[in-house]
């Protein structure tokens, strides 16, 4: 869980010693239970969930951020799976590398502590790489490129595995692995392809990502604005959305006063990041559930960000400057997000989780009691690239957007040649991708959020001190994207930041009215990743864009 | 002891014997090849040629230090004392050739490389075609035309610092004061001033200046909406941090000025703008061009509150050439193109500063 969630969670929890012994109380009532035997079948289960129970208790939801030595104590408690694999002492003389990111003191510093009791009891040894999230970009491809790859194991997001596993830089990951990760509790967008090569399995997910909307309560009940806009519930399509952004405009925010605005989209390039948000609109028009495709045409990588429906999109957005804050053009996603919406300026808009939690405790937060989340918007239409015509479902076309896909750990092919450093290699690795050990890092700050269905059982999180109410709330928007169908699923080829960024200056030459139309400013994108895809290389890229699509 | 030549410098007149001489030259020419042949490997080992698995550049770099030491040491053995003399400078300018010349030439071959760090197959030697992008390039050239808007802004920025530095020259009260409380700005790291001036105080509905705006009567005070406006309140917010420097360099030109000038100008019954117009400005020239030219260096760099404000928005109205190399190196790991946009910007800022300085020197020097 990340920092800023957690804290958000215990404030809204209101925790009190009595609320936490209550649930402590209840754990230790069912442990009591299995202590006196129900019945052999139900011990294994049991004690498993005991150890979960015992864990959400180190060091307490509420009790302060937990410390190296609760990280250490968890891994510990945790080391069960290893030790079915392997043995004391087994790994005694290896030595590992462990590249990560240090950020907020999170990442490496938790894997430190998980992963000390491991150290003691395979005897293996591992130093660490610490990088700062800027870093981290420029020394993997850097590494890469150089062909000077110094680390056994490394976190990774997914959206790198192009530039790893689709270079043959990472090794497969075994069948014991699998077993003891437990992989099919994963949410559904991120079982394979994701993690995935050539069908080869290469990931042990540690954290998931979406976008989700947000949306203010308030301005649905508002009477000024509802009798303007005609809308007393969310909407739940782009055209609702656009329709209402235009007709809310002239009244006033029930809040602050101040001018109301619709949903805000981010103008301004992010470093890439930006263009998740233009995602948010356009999947809903161009994720056609016949394929898995709606960036490049697989077979050829011919950009399908010009077709149809991608002009719907960045006509949407242009019709709607307009309409919103008069320095949107200035405005990028972080001020979309802080600035803006949790500010009281502006009443949707499409984020990651942190938008949710941090409405409820930011200093800076006006929105808290009057924000709600759902899934992002449908469309009513849908273009089919591969008929290249538009289609009217019967219900709205819903494509969430996947936006970035989270953090794993992966291990490198620089073990591949010693059985037991590999061995090695990837019993840490899967001692950090824990059913259990996950659980925690849901649970606490660790910089990672829920990507097992198990981290959906509510009662666990309630039993552990949390606000039920509140928790269904925050996750639930979560699942229902994770899980859902026809999820836009991020292609994982390399360079996709590249397209992202190069993206992000055209668009803001179009916003900018630069170009004389949105169709201008797509083909202006489009001839842009050609030229990235001719200078990547096009016939591997079209060989990964396929095997990350599973196709 | 001869007793002909620069006697005045000697202090030993060395009898170099034909066997030294041909051992410090056999030294040269030997490290020579070592050199030339150890690189010669490495580069064929680095093209697959003669693949004997070298990890790095190291025994190069070890086959130069050796060189380096024999040249050195052949120069005491071939000629002497004057050998001697030349080793007060010969280490220093191999240090200056190995860190400059070196990466320089490392340098030209990434510019003119197609090396897209996503790219499996890697540098590849791609001769013009980074240049003929460049030259179809419309961000850059967008680019390279803001900089001569942000670049004309210094004539402004000239004058302002001139005049505040005239009036901490005059006898004011709390001169000591106001010469630091100017000072401030400079102080400050230009992200600060982004994210404090920029991102904080001209924000459009809570910034103070902001509502100062609306005080005043601008409905709507949206600072970096408009290309222009942008782009105006970029050249802005760098003034201001940039300003005082050059108003503390006209300072201490004014102060030098001696007195007794200006009291002959008005004892001649020159009028206080005739005294400051053909006397004090005159005077201040030398000082006001190496402030300028090196506030030019300055502006040539200007990027930091650009990426933190506007990402070179909107539309690239307010895009700086180093703004821009930053987006193409670092977001789209093109390192190539990249580096032969930064190489060609560093050759144009070569020419146009060799020419300002040319313009410069004739400008000041005496007409009469």
């Amino acid at each position: 869980m990340k920092v800023e969630i957690y804290n958000a969670l215990v404030a809204r929890s209101a925790m009190t010693r009595r609320g936490l012994l209550k649930g402590a109380a209840g754990i230790g009532g069912l442990a009591a239970l299995g202590g006196l035997g129900l019945g052999a079948g139900a011990r294994p289960a049991l004690a498993q969930d005991n150890l979960r129970a015992e864990i959400l208790k180190i060091p307490g939801v509420g009790a302060g951020s937990p410390t190296d030595a609760d990280w250490q104590k968890v891994g510990e408690m945790c080391l069960g799976p290893t030790k079915a694999n392997v043995a004391e002492g087994e790994f005694a003389g290896v030595e590992l590398t462990f590249m990560g990111l240090n950020n907020q003191n999170l990442h490496n510093f938790l894997f430190r502590g998980f992963l000390k009791p491991w150290e003691a009891y395979t005897g293996a040894k591992i130093n660490w790489i610490d990088l700062a999230q800027a870093d981290y970009n420029p020394r993997l491809q850097q590494s890469i490129a150089t062909g000077t790859v110094d680390f056994d194991i490394v976190e990774m997001g997914a959206p790198f595995e192009g530039d790893t596993a689709g270079q043959g830089l990472l090794d497969e990951m075994p069948d014991w692995v699998k077993a003891q990760i437990d992989m099919d509790d994963y949410v559904n967008y991120l079982k394979p392809p994701v993690g995935t090569w050539d069908g080869k399995v290469y990931r042990i997910t540690i954290d998931g990502d979406c976008h989700t909307f947000s949306y203010r309560n308030d301005y649905f009940t508002d009477a000024a604005i509802t009798a303007a806009t005609g809308l007393t519930a969310p909407p739940t399509t782009w055209q609702q959305v656009n329709d209402f952004t235009k007709k809310v405009k002239g009244q006033k925010d029930p809040l602050t006063g101040l001018d109301a605005y619709g949903y805000l989209d981010p103008l301004k390039g992010w470093g890439g990041f930006g263009f998740y948000f233009l995602e948010d609109r356009a999947t809903a028009y161009v994720k056609h559930p016949s394929s898995p495709a709606f960036l490049f045409e697989p077979e050829t990588m011919k950009p399908l960000v010009n077709n149809a429906g991608w002009v719907q999109a960045i006509q949407d957005v242009m019709d709607a400057i307009p309409f919103g804050p008069s320095d949107q053009i200035n405005a990028d996603p972080g001020t979309t997000a802080f600035q803006q919406f949790l500010a009281g300026t502006g009443s949707a808009l499409c984020w990651w989780g942190d938008v949710g939690s941090m409405a409820k405790t930011s200093d800076t937060s006006v929105v808290g009691e009057v924000t709600g989340f759902s899934i992002n918007p449908g469309s009513e239409k849908v273009y089919n690239w591969q008929t290249q015509a538009w289609e009217t479902p019967e219900s709205p076309n819903f494509a969430p957007n996947m936006a970035y896909l989270g953090w794993g750990i992966y291990v490198t092919k620089n073990v591949s040649g010693d059985e037991k450093k590999r061995k090695a290699a990837w019993s840490a690795a899967a001692h950090l991708g824990g059913k259990d050990i996950s659980l925690w890092m849901a649970a606490y700050p660790s910089g990672f959020q829920p990507y097992r269905n198990s981290q959906f059982n509510y009662d666990e999180w309630e039993a552990a001190g949390y606000d039920r109410a509140y928790i269904e709330d925050y996750l639930g928007s979560n699942l229902d994207s994770y899980n859902h169908p026809n999820a836009a699923i991020e292609p994982r080829i390399p360079g996709i930041f590249q397209y992202y960024s190069v993206a992000e200056d055209e668009l803001a030459k179009g916003y900018a009215g630069q170009y004389k139309s949105a169709q201008e400013t797509a083909d202006a994108i489009a001839a842009a990743w050609e030229k990235i895809t001719d200078q990547i290389g096009r016939e591997n890229q079209i060989k990964l864009y396929k095997a990350s699509l599973g196709m | 002891m001869s007793d002909t030549g620069d006697l005045l410098h000697v202090v030993t007149n060395d009898d170099i014997s034909p066997g030294r001489q041909a051992f410090g030259k056999a030294i040269v020419w030997a490290s020579l090849a070592l050199l030339a042949a150890t690189a010669l490997v490495q580069t064929l080992d680095r093209t697959g040629a003669l693949p004997i698995g070298l990890s790095n550049w190291r025994p190069t770099l070890y086959a130069y230090v050796l060189f380096s030491i024999c040249l050195c040491w052949s120069q005491v053995l071939i000629r002497g004392e004057q050998g001697k003399r030349v080793l007060f400078v010969l280490p220093a300018a191999l240090f200056v050739i190995s860190l400059v010349v070196f990466p320089l030439i490392f340098g030209m071959m990434i510019a003119f490389s197609n090396w897209n760090l996503s790219s499996p197959d890697g540098r590849q030697f791609n001769g013009l075609d980074n240049v003929r992008q460049m030259w179809s390039d419309p961000f850059y050239w967008n680019a390279l035309g803001n900089m001569v808007w942000y670049l004309l802004a210094i004539i402004v920025e000239y004058a302002i610092a001139f005049g505040l530095a005239l009036l901490l020259n005059a006898q004011i009260r709390a001169r000591k004061f106001f010469r630091v409380a100017f000072l401030l700005p400079l102080m400050l790291s230009p992200v600060a001033v982004s994210w404090m001036v920029g991102k904080s105080m001209l924000e459009v509905r809570f910034g103070p200046i902001a509502n100062l705006a609306r005080f005043l009567g601008w409905e709507d005070p949206s600072f970096f909406s408009s290309p222009e406006l942008a782009r105006a309140t970029i050249m802005v917010l760098d003034a201001w941090t940039y300003i005082p420097f050059m108003m503390i360099m006209i300072l201490a030109g004014l102060q030098a000025i001696p007195k007794d000038v200006q009291e002959a100008a008005r004892v001649d019954g020159a009028s206080a703008w005739r005294g400051f117009w053909e006397v004090t400005f005159p005077l201040m020239l030398p000082v006001s061009i190496t402030a300028i030219l090196i506030r030019i260096i300055f502006k040539l760099k200007l990027a930091d509150i650009i990426i933190n404000l506007t990402s070179g928005g909107p539309g690239g109205a307010t895009d700086s050439v180093t703004s821009f190399i930053y987006r193409e190196y670092r977001d789209r790991s093109n390192v190539g193109y990249g580096t032969l946009l930064a190489m060609v910007y560093l050759v144009l800022i070569i020419i146009f500063m060799t020419i300002l300085m040319k313009l410069a020197d004739r400008w000041m020097r005496p007409k009469y």
